[in-house]
């Protein structure tokens, strides 16, 4: 009898006191400590070996690592406040990364300038156990599009911080950076250039067709069929189709080689990108409008607006929200897809991409494929708080 | 003046309106009823032009509805909807200047033509100006519904079921407030409802449509008491027609002379509920008065002389 009240009693103690997410966070997080926290390479293009955490580490750094790694898990377990979680999250990823640059100056020979250090499984696995708990506990507190705009910039300055004071200078990824960093910053600007030019084109030809097939029921099914063709082709196979046509018109057409049309390079991959965000531009925009109440449509009309007036003052504010999330869907989509744009001459961020892939450099593709991460997430929060905004204005 | 002629309109084979001819007088309501299908929304949207007249014509104050541009006509006339339309995205002031701004008015007059339509449905300017719709109770937006149609001073108001979304208490106060406004601005209305008690409390003619066809036009006592068909009578009701007949007068037009005691009721009253008071209380005759004044007395008898068929 008092067995079974005693298992009674610590099982409604276990449902109420632990936060089953931050039981997997805290999995995860363990797993992550036993696997190597950073590798070490002869140089950036063998197989590197790995270190565990307490071994990269001078020994006063490890056990302050282990204890505290330790409190923030016990928070992620307890149901407490978000805030708290919140605070223990994000100042856990702030010291795994600090860990993660203490140990690559720890490690690195002094008098050994082709020995590198990599990011370790273990390292990716704390980093993705904590923004687990820290996207969890953000989203727990619900914060307005504001907070979260505000967040955002608090995250990218002290990352920006971080990496502008040389603590992490030692890793490989920064290595690689340093020594080619006028190109990291131009490929930058090219992928941006890319990403957001063929979001503006998409936009800019997308709503108004969006606008046509709302108004024009006839052309609907023929425009979204053509739509849908166009976003199952691969995309490497859209680049290249591409290139035969734009290389005529650009041997053919008086003037296209002077605005810069050819048929590798910026061109086809811009025209590539464009085609692929059109369908959620023009798919939203139609949902959108076709959404509206019937009755504010109708009171639009009654009241005597013109067919223009109606769509500027009333339907296309009232759609926004919506035709703001398929560009929301295109920008994020196209930040990734531009970096396929290397492949063609295009340039961007997949240069390093392709690069490090020939030459076996696992660093390098990091230096590519993070920062791609880095801006298609920005992009998802800043644009998702726009939404939001835009959205407060048309409540019913 | 609004004269429709011989006006039909077909989507398809069927035809929605059939050959339906009316005049509505200046400054009176005109309740068009029906059940749903009958047509009567159809031949409202046909005044504004929201929807277009197969054959036939329709004249506003003489002028052909066809000969201005559909969006110039509408301007001129108020149009209120079940379910208000208001702009969501837009404050109150905004939505009830929506036809003003339209017309061109300057910025000032709007906001003094805002703040006086405010005041005349009671939403207080200072709170209300810079409320967003959502933000406002039912019976609220649809007054501001109302007050939006009225923001340019039209002659005419169409109103399409507008009080279908309101509960009945709230619905009452609307009907109210509409016949005072009614009266004080002269405005034509022309009312779409399919609730017979609604017609006879609101118009000054009522239209029965079915089917697409007119069957009974008249004055409420008339198609209460002389329904046309047997879709009129069934849509009058005959349980309770004697009740609809004492809703249209007020005690102030049926005084009878003589003494009675207790509690006056007021002039204003319809017989109706002046009949229901008398049984309530368990009197046979009641005082009648206007502002403490008696002025005569009411009787059982007499109210029964008055709900007998005329």
């Amino acid at each position: 009898m008092m067995t079974i009240l005693q298992t009674a009693n610590s099982a409604s103690f276990v449902r109420r006191r632990l936060d089953p997410l931050g039981v997997v966070v805290t999995a995860v997080a363990v797993a992550g400590l036993f696997l190597p926290f950073v590798i070490f390479k002869a140089n950036r293009i063998v197989p590197g070996e790995g270190v565990p955490l307490w071994a990269a580490l001078p020994v006063w750094a490890a056990i302050a690592a282990l204890v505290g790694l330790g409190s923030v898990l016990v928070i992620a377990m307890l149901r407490v406040r978000g805030e708290l979680k919140l605070a223990a999250s994000g100042a856990g990823l702030l010291a795994v990364v600090l860990l993660i640059g203490l140990a690559a100056d720890t490690m690195s020979p002094q008098d050994d300038s082709l020995a590198r250090i990599g990011i370790g499984a273990g390292s990716w696995l704390l980093i993705l156990a904590l923004a687990l708990m820290l996207t969890d506990a953000l989203s727990r507190l619900d914060p307005g599009p504001w907070t979260r705009i505000g967040s955002l910039a608090f995250a990218m300055v002290v990352f920006g911080a971080i990496l502008g004071s040389g603590t992490l200078n030692e890793l490989s990824i920064l290595k690689e950076y340093g020594s080619r960093a006028p190109a990291f910053w131009q490929e930058t600007r090219r992928h941006l250039e890319l990403a957001f030019g063929s979001v503006l084109l998409a936009t800019g030809i997308g709503v108004p067709v969006g606008i046509a097939c709302h108004r024009f029921s006839a052309m609907r099914s023929g425009v979204l069929n053509l739509l849908n063709i166009v976003q199952t082709i691969p995309s490497i196979a859209l680049f290249g189709i591409l290139i035969a046509p734009l290389a005529w018109i650009a041997a053919n057409v008086p003037g296209a080689r002077t605005i810069g049309i050819s048929g590798i390079g910026m061109a086809p991959a811009m025209v590539a990108l464009t085609a692929y965000a059109l369908l959620p531009v023009v798919a939203n925009t139609l949902v959108g409008l076709t959404g509206l109440a019937t009755t504010t449509v109708e009171a639009a009309r009654g009241m005597g607006m013109t067919s223009g007036q109606r769509l500027w003052h009333v339907e296309l504010p009232l759609a926004m929200p919506v035709i703001l999330t398929g560009i929301r869907i295109i920008l994020v989509q196209n930040i990734g897809l531009s970096t396929i744009a290397a492949l063609i001459g295009g340039g961007g961020l997949g240069v390093f991409v392709f690069q490090g892939a020939g030459q076996t450099a696992i660093d390098l593709v990091l230096l590519g494929a993070a920062p791609t991460v880095a801006l298609a997430f920005a992009a998802a929060v800043l644009l998702g708080s726009f939404i939001d905004l835009s959205a407060e204005r048309a409540r019913t | 003046m609004i004269e429709i002629c011989d006006v039909v309109k077909s989507f398809g084979d069927t035809r929605a309106v059939d050959e339906v001819s009316l005049m509505i007088a200046p400054h009176t309501i005109c309740a068009l009823v029906g059940t749903s299908g009958s047509g009567k929304t159809t031949l409202l949207r046909m005044i504004n032009r929201l929807v277009e007249p197969t054959s036939g014509n329709i004249r506003v104050d003489g002028r052909d509805v066809m000969s201005v541009p559909a969006y110039e006509l509408r301007r001129q006339m108020g149009y209120v909807i079940q379910g208000h339309g208001l702009f969501p995205h837009w404050t109150i002031a905004r939505n009830i200047a929506t036809v003003p701004s339209l017309l061109g008015w300057d910025r000032r007059t709007i906001d003094r033509r805002v703040d006086e339509l405010l005041d005349l449905f009671q939403l207080d300017p200072a709170t209300y100006r810079n409320r967003l719709p959502g933000e406002l109770s039912g019976g609220q937006r649809q007054r501001v519904g109302v007050a939006r149609a009225l923001a340019a001073k039209p002659n005419i108001l169409l109103m399409d079921e507008p009080f279908g979304a309101l509960d009945p208490v709230t619905r009452g106060k609307a009907q109210e407030e509409l016949r005072i406004i009614q009266q004080k601005f002269g405005t034509t209305i022309v009312l779409v409802t399919h609730d017979m008690d609604e017609a006879t409390h609101l118009g000054d003619r009522i239209a029965v449509l079915d089917k697409g066809r007119l069957l009974q036009h008249g004055e409420p006592a008339d198609i209460i008491a002389n329904p046309a068909t047997d879709f009129v009578r069934e849509l009058v009701g005959t349980t309770d027609r004697a009740f609809r007949l004492l809703s249209l007068a007020t005690l102030g037009e049926h005084v009878e002379s003589g003494t009675a005691d207790g509690e006056p009721l007021e002039a204003t009253m319809t017989l109706r509920s002046a009949y229901s008071e008398l049984l309530w209380s368990g009197r046979k005759a009641a005082p009648v008065a206007r502002d403490g004044t008696v002025l005569g007395i009411v009787t059982l008898d007499g109210l029964g002389r008055l709900a007998a068929r005329p």
